[in-house]
């Protein structure tokens, strides 16, 4: 039991660690985003994301509520940007790490089965 | 195959025998009728929050199926017996594994079929446009599913079924986190949590929520990648389980 | 037919406690080999370690140490699964399904073609005629063990392991049972019956093996096992008295010195038997030893 278990470990460390270990090279959008999704131009240059607090609660709740037309890039929405579906530079990372994987389970398979006709044997 | 077949059937018929498999879908269900009755701040905004909403009762009925189908299969037919006359001589493990993995699979995907023909009614019900990335947001939601249904086979084969849950919550909500906010949640040792999140999936591959309720246009291409990435790692969860139900002592 | 079907060597089997702290010694080395064809009884009190064996041998639990081979091949080997039936001590079974959908089932998953006619006719030989479209949540225990009995013949299996088959069952079941263990080992199948009743093992067994708190403390064919340690009994007259019997427990030692006493004393011996022993006797024999 553990020496299956300790191996599947190291195995999936070694391999997952190793693809994404490295700075900016993991799924970390807002860190690896190009400037130009980190300080893009703002398209309501009236006010900003974290002076919410300060603004009144007619301008959060009323007439003038905080209403976006679909699609329209906004500020402090650099969440709805920052999701992998955005970001398109880690489109082949998705790529990598799914190979990575469909390796590293076949491999676990073989060892695997391996392992137990060894050892029931 | 048509062993795992055979046994994926027989998985199905038990299933569906279970209250729990209907309960977590009737509440499924009752969820989206009641997003579609609460009254949105206005007209611009309800088809948000219909969408947003939705998908997101669709995704937490996604793991609260997973959950219910598969967290008490392995260790009720340990308990029961029932797993002996299978396991001592017409099927393998791995074919144990995959026929009762697939039975569920099967289930969860028409419930979660069921759920999104659901999200379509309310949206026409309430006169609201049916986007175009609504059926592949659904179908990467069913990746989501099966992923979350090897976690669950996954904790099954080595812990409770007590433990298995808070497990398998805890991983849904620690994988959807980015990279920065993983390693905020202690900051001291930044390296160590950084490496720690690299293990974990990236859930927040599968986020599509945002964009299909926001009438964003999500690349197709995008929808084949995010389903790549959750199939290899729902493979890889399977293999890491069939290698800890390969030493179990039965 | 000759060779081995089963090959057990040396084998081990510890269960560490809950704690981990310490470990059950549930199998201590044990040997024994079945033969093609042959029936071999596998006998032993409560917690002596047969389902253990048998588990080891049908590869659900793993040997601490030693081997079991069937026909040279590890127990989970997909080719010795295939030749094996295996009736289980308290079959469980999923309850949505009929006999009939069961055997269909199971018939899938071995990779075998048979018809209803086929399925019908092994129900019926197991007696569950009339019930195989029944439920089986509302079977019995009994009826469960049969249909489990069903299920092993399935395949017509060069190797039956039976736990504890007749545990739930009625004499006349039982009765029906040994028939067809009986017919299986005319057909040339091997059967490996551990069981309680000591009765229908030395009924329909050709061997037996006993065991006690995780050790084999006999092995021998039933002739050898009931011939064992029976005791003689002596009938002798010593002049001027009324002839004498006298029952030797001590094997043939004993009576030898017995015979060289009344020799001695100018006796004549009348007859020298050696007394038959059921089973039961033996059992108790080895196994109280053991204690």
């Amino acid at each position: 039991m553990r020496l299956p278990l300790a191996t599947v470990l190291c195995v999936a460390i070694l391999s997952l660690a190793a693809s994404g270990c490295g700075k900016r090279i993991d799924y970390d959008v807002g860190e690896v985003a190009p400037p130009e999704h980190l300080s893009g131009p703002d398209e309501h240059p009236h006010h900003q994301h974290d002076q919410h607090g300060a603004e009144s609660a007619e301008q959060m709740t009323g007439a003038r509520g905080h209403v976006h037309t679909p699609g329209v890039r906004n500020h402090g929405t650099m969440w709805f940007f920052n999701q992998p579906w955005a970001a398109r530079f880690i489109w082949s990372k998705i790529l990598r790490d799914s190979a990575i994987l469909v390796g590293l389970a076949i491999l676990l398979l073989l060892l695997s089965r391996h392992v137990h006709s060894r050892r029931w044997s | 195959m048509r062993a795992v077949w055979a046994f994926a059937r027989m998985t199905v018929r038990s299933l569906l025998r279970r209250r729990t498999v209907w309960g977590i879908l009737i509440v499924v269900l009752l969820g989206l009728i009641a997003i579609g009755h609460v009254p949105s701040f206005n007209v611009q905004t309800e088809g948000r929050f219909v969408l947003e909403f939705g998908l997101f009762g669709l995704e937490i009925g996604a793991l609260l199926m997973a959950l219910g189908l598969a967290v008490n299969l392995y260790p009720r037919d340990r308990e029961s017996g029932t797993i002996l006359p299978l396991v001592a001589v017409p099927i393998s493990r791995g074919q144990y594994l995959m026929g009762r993995f697939l039975g569920s699979a099967l289930v969860q995907i028409v419930a979660l079929l069921v759920g999104c023909v659901g999200l379509m009614v309310i949206l026409i019900l309430n006169d609201l446009s049916i986007p175009s990335t609504l059926l592949p947001g659904t179908l990467l939601l069913l990746v989501e599913g099966l992923f979350l249904l090897a976690v669950v086979f996954f904790f099954s084969f080595w812990t409770s079924p007590p433990l298995n849950v808070p497990l398998t919550l805890a991983l849904f909500v620690l994988a959807q986190m980015s990279v920065r906010e993983f390693v905020g949640l202690f900051p001291q040792a930044p390296s160590l949590m950084r490496l720690l999140r690299l293990l974990l999936p990236h859930m927040d591959v599968f986020h599509v929520k945002d964009p299909i309720a926001h009438g964003e246009s999500v690349p197709l291409l995008y929808f084949l990648l995010a389903c790549l990435y959750g199939l290899a790692y729902t493979s890889f969860m399977l293999s890491v389980a069939l290698a800890v139900f390969r030493e179990r002592d039965l | 037919m000759s060779g081995s079907c089963i090959e057990v060597v040396d084998l081990q089997k510890h269960y560490p406690t809950r704690m981990g702290l310490r470990r059950i010694r549930a199998v201590e080395g044990i040997s024994f080999s079945l033969r093609n064809g042959d029936i071999l009884g596998f006998l032993g009190p409560n917690g002596a370690g047969k389902t253990t064996t048998i588990k080891c041998i049908l590869g659900l639990l793993r040997p601490t140490s030693g081997s079991v081979r069937l026909w040279g091949e590890p127990p989970a080997a997909a080719k010795v699964r295939q030749r094996i039936g295996f009736v289980p001590e308290n079959p469980t079974y999923e309850s949505c399904f009929t006999p009939l959908e069961f055997l269909r089932t199971f018939s899938e998953m071995r990779g075998l073609d048979q018809g209803s006619d086929f399925m019908l006719g092994l129900l019926g030989r197991v007696g569950l005629s009339g019930w195989e479209t029944t439920r089986i949540d509302r079977f019995s225990k009994g009826m469960r063990q049969r249909l489990s009995l069903a299920l092993a013949l399935q395949s017509q299996p060069d190797v039956l392991v039976l736990d504890e088959p007749t545990g739930g069952l009625d004499p006349l079941a039982r009765k029906e049972f040994r028939d067809i263990i009986l017919e299986e080992s005319r057909r040339g199948a091997a059967v490996f019956l551990s069981s309680h009743l000591l009765s229908e093992v030395e009924a329909i067994c050709d061997r037996a093996v006993i065991l006690s708190q995780g050790r084999k403390v006999s092995e021998g064919s039933m002739e050898e096992l009931l011939r064992k340690k029976s005791p003689y009994t002596i009938r002798f007259s010593l002049p001027g008295s009324t002839p004498v019997e006298k029952r030797l427990e001590g094997g043939e030692s004993e009576l030898q010195k017995e015979i060289d006493s009344i020799r001695r004393r100018d006796g004549t011996i009348l007859a020298v038997e050696r007394t038959g022993r059921s089973l039961e006797e033996v059992f108790l024999e080895v196994t109280g030893e053991e204690r």
